[in-house]
């Protein structure tokens, strides 16, 4: 057990348990009206799959951000969700919320199952397994289950309307889009300043500690691991239902490496840092990608200079303003370097 | 069933050059080094580059492949992975990550995209108990096993090859005796990155070359180094056999499915025996 932590240098974080009700409901209102105000900036269907992004990287925060361990195959889980939904689309019935419902219990299932051979390993390892199941799965659908997936080519899922949610309108995915968006919000947000939460946290900052106080960490790693699994999911029948097309690229392990980006450019560890760093990465990967050729190049330097200078995030610094300008004067420190 | 077997050997010597460097790098400086699959493809374009300025010499254009590594890897040790030496393990595998990253784009922009055609330096059989044999595949395990015996005597004799050993079993402790671990550590980088162009340089004429060839074989050298148990070098040999074997079987029943038994098979160890890393 000679795994080396990066001890933190700030004070541990302020617990804000009895939160009030009008605090949530403010968060959840910013958020709302930030993405409406993106939407007639870009095309609706962008900011469309921009909130899908943030709904992925959330959970990806869930398992990075909050329990310290980083999966290099989070896609695994959004392609079952999207291949589950568009699946069930294909073959039995065409109503998409059911769809939905059953790609996000069958991520969260494959989170139970997969989830008691992950979260016994840690750091790198944790990582390495993420990516080989990853792999796993993203050569299961590419070949021998060729027949029903239909391959390398992907196929088309048409979900028909319920009633006057007409989900092949714009409009209608990105009200959809933005109230789950927000609901995955407020959930994680009410699960990460519960007690679980705080567990949670522990469990990153030093596992041994925690199973010293008699909590089963395993079991708890076990739930986070899952619920971030479902949450993915989610993402994946959303970005189904948005295309109305699946192939093996939503789980192509390559692509694993935006999230990862999201979630240190807005700041792990916090809410806000993997929704601001969705639409940063989104925007980037967009934008940039259409004046800038050699695209992953320059992602992987300002990974670089993420990892060397800027660990913080977008989140983290306004934060440390924040913080800066709310201290009395005589005590504010200097910028304090890294985490 | 023989050829399966033979394949199998073949298969795992590779697996056994490039994992052989990520076992070491890990054990030495418990850094999981993601760049070893951007060594592996240099060493690969590089011999692709020198070999019809060689008039199709292998042997020396794969010496200049696997020397062309080390500066490169010298360059990442000093300047990214030296720098996050004690932090968490996470940002040492992002760091890498992204040198990979910028490495691919770099051989996109000099290469191109597109595979490149590559075939065995020799087409040569031999017969041997009334089956034919390709010489290529031979002459690769007998280097393997070469390497083997190499490495151990390396480990053994030589005061390098002690030094690391101790610093495997107990870094703190060879620091306190005055040694400079880390210019150690610097070189077992240097050679765990050349140990992986030359595996690439070998597989390189019996599979694809494309600039992301190093991902899939990363994968599996990872699927070694943890059954084998990291930091483990006799280990690492032995795993990468088996799994070869392993790769080798699943491939006469299942051609497609041989990666993935590699994978459940690692699942499976990790079942028995959890890493704590």
């Amino acid at each position: 057990m000679n795994q080396i932590e990066s001890r933190s240098v700030e004070p541990p974080p302020v617990l804000d348990f009895p939160v009030k009700k009008e605090k949530r409901a403010v968060e959840i209102f910013i958020i709302g009206i930030g993405f409406l105000i993106l939407m007639p900036l870009i095309s609706i269907h962008r900011v469309t799959d921009f909130m899908i992004f943030c709904i992925f990287a959330l959970s990806f925060d869930l398992l990075y951000g909050y329990m310290g361990r980083l999966s290099f195959g989070h896609l695994l889980y959004l392609g079952t969700g999207a291949y589950v939904f568009g699946l069930f689309i294909k073959y039995f019935q065409t109503n998409a919320l059911l769809a939905i419902l059953l790609g996000v219990l069958a991520a969260g299932l494959l989170g139970m199952l997969l989830g008691p051979i992950m979260v016994r390993a840690t750091g790198a390892c944790f990582s390495l397994m993420a990516l080989a199941f990853n792999q796993i799965g993203f050569f299961l659908v590419l070949s021998p289950l060729k027949h029903i997936t239909n391959g390398e080519d992907g196929f088309g899922a048409h979900a028909q309307s319920i009633g006057f949610v007409n989900f092949s309108s714009k409009t209608t995915m990105f009200i959809l889009t933005l109230l789950l968006l927000l609901l995955v919000f407020y959930v994680l947000k009410q699960l990460t300043t519960s007690p679980y939460g705080v567990l949670v946290r522990s469990i990153k900052e030093d596992e041994n500690r925690v199973r010293f106080l008699g909590y089963n960490t395993y079991f708890y790693k076990w739930v986070t691991f899952v619920i971030a699994s479902a949450v993915a999911g989610l993402a994946g029948t959303l970005t189904a239902l948005n295309y109305n097309f699946v192939n093996p690229n939503v789980m192509d392990v390559h692509q694993n490496v935006g999230v990862v980006f999201a979630c240190l450019i807005g700041g792990a560890g916090n809410l806000y840092g993997a929704v601001i760093g969705g639409v940063a990465y989104m925007m980037i990967s967009n934008y940039l990608a259409i004046y800038i050729h050699r695209w992953e190049m320059f992602l992987g330097l300002s990974m670089l200079m993420i990892v060397f200078k800027f660990r913080k995030g977008i989140w983290g610094n306004i934060r440390d303003i924040g913080d800066y300008f709310r201290r009395p004067k005589e005590i504010r420190p200097a910028a304090q370097k890294g985490i | 069933m023989l050829y399966t077997i033979f394949y199998g050997f073949s298969i795992g010597a590779i697996l056994y050059f490039v994992s052989i460097g990520l076992s070491l790098t890990f054990g030495t400086m418990r850094v999981v080094n993601f760049a070893h699959t951007l060594t592996y493809s240099i060493g690969v374009y590089v011999l692709i580059t020198f070999i019809p300025w060689l008039q199709g010499n292998f042997i020396p254009a794969a010496m200049i492949a696997i020397l062309a590594v080390v500066p490169i890897s010298y360059l990442i040790e000093r300047f990214i992975i030296r720098r996050l030496y004690g932090e968490s393990l996470d940002y040492t595998f992002i760091a890498t990550f992204a040198v990979t990253l910028i490495g691919v784009d770099t051989i996109k922009m000099i290469w191109g995209v597109n595979p490149l055609p590559f075939s065995p330096p020799m087409s040569t059989y031999i017969d041997f108990w009334g089956m034919t044999f390709p010489l290529y595949r031979i002459i690769i395990f007998g280097i393997a096993i070469a390497l083997f015996l190499g490495l151990e005597l390396f480990f053994r004799k030589t005061i390098v090859g002690k030094i690391v050993v101790a610093a495997l079993d107990d870094k703190d402790g060879v620091r306190s005796l005055g040694i400079n671990v880390d210019k150690y550590f610097s070189i077992m980088f240097m050679l765990g990155s050349a140990l992986a162009a030359l595996g690439g340089v070998l597989y390189a004429p019996i599979s694809a070359v494309q600039p992301y060839m190093g991902l899939s074989i990363l994968l599996l050298a990872f699927a070694v180094v943890i059954v084998g148990g990291m930091g483990n070098l006799r280990g690492t040999f032995i795993s990468a056999f088996a799994l070869g074997m392993v790769m080798a079987l699943t491939a006469r029943y299942w051609s497609q499915g041989a990666e993935t038994m590699v994978f459940i098979v690692m699942a499976i160890v990790l079942c028995f025996r959890p890493i704590d890393v």
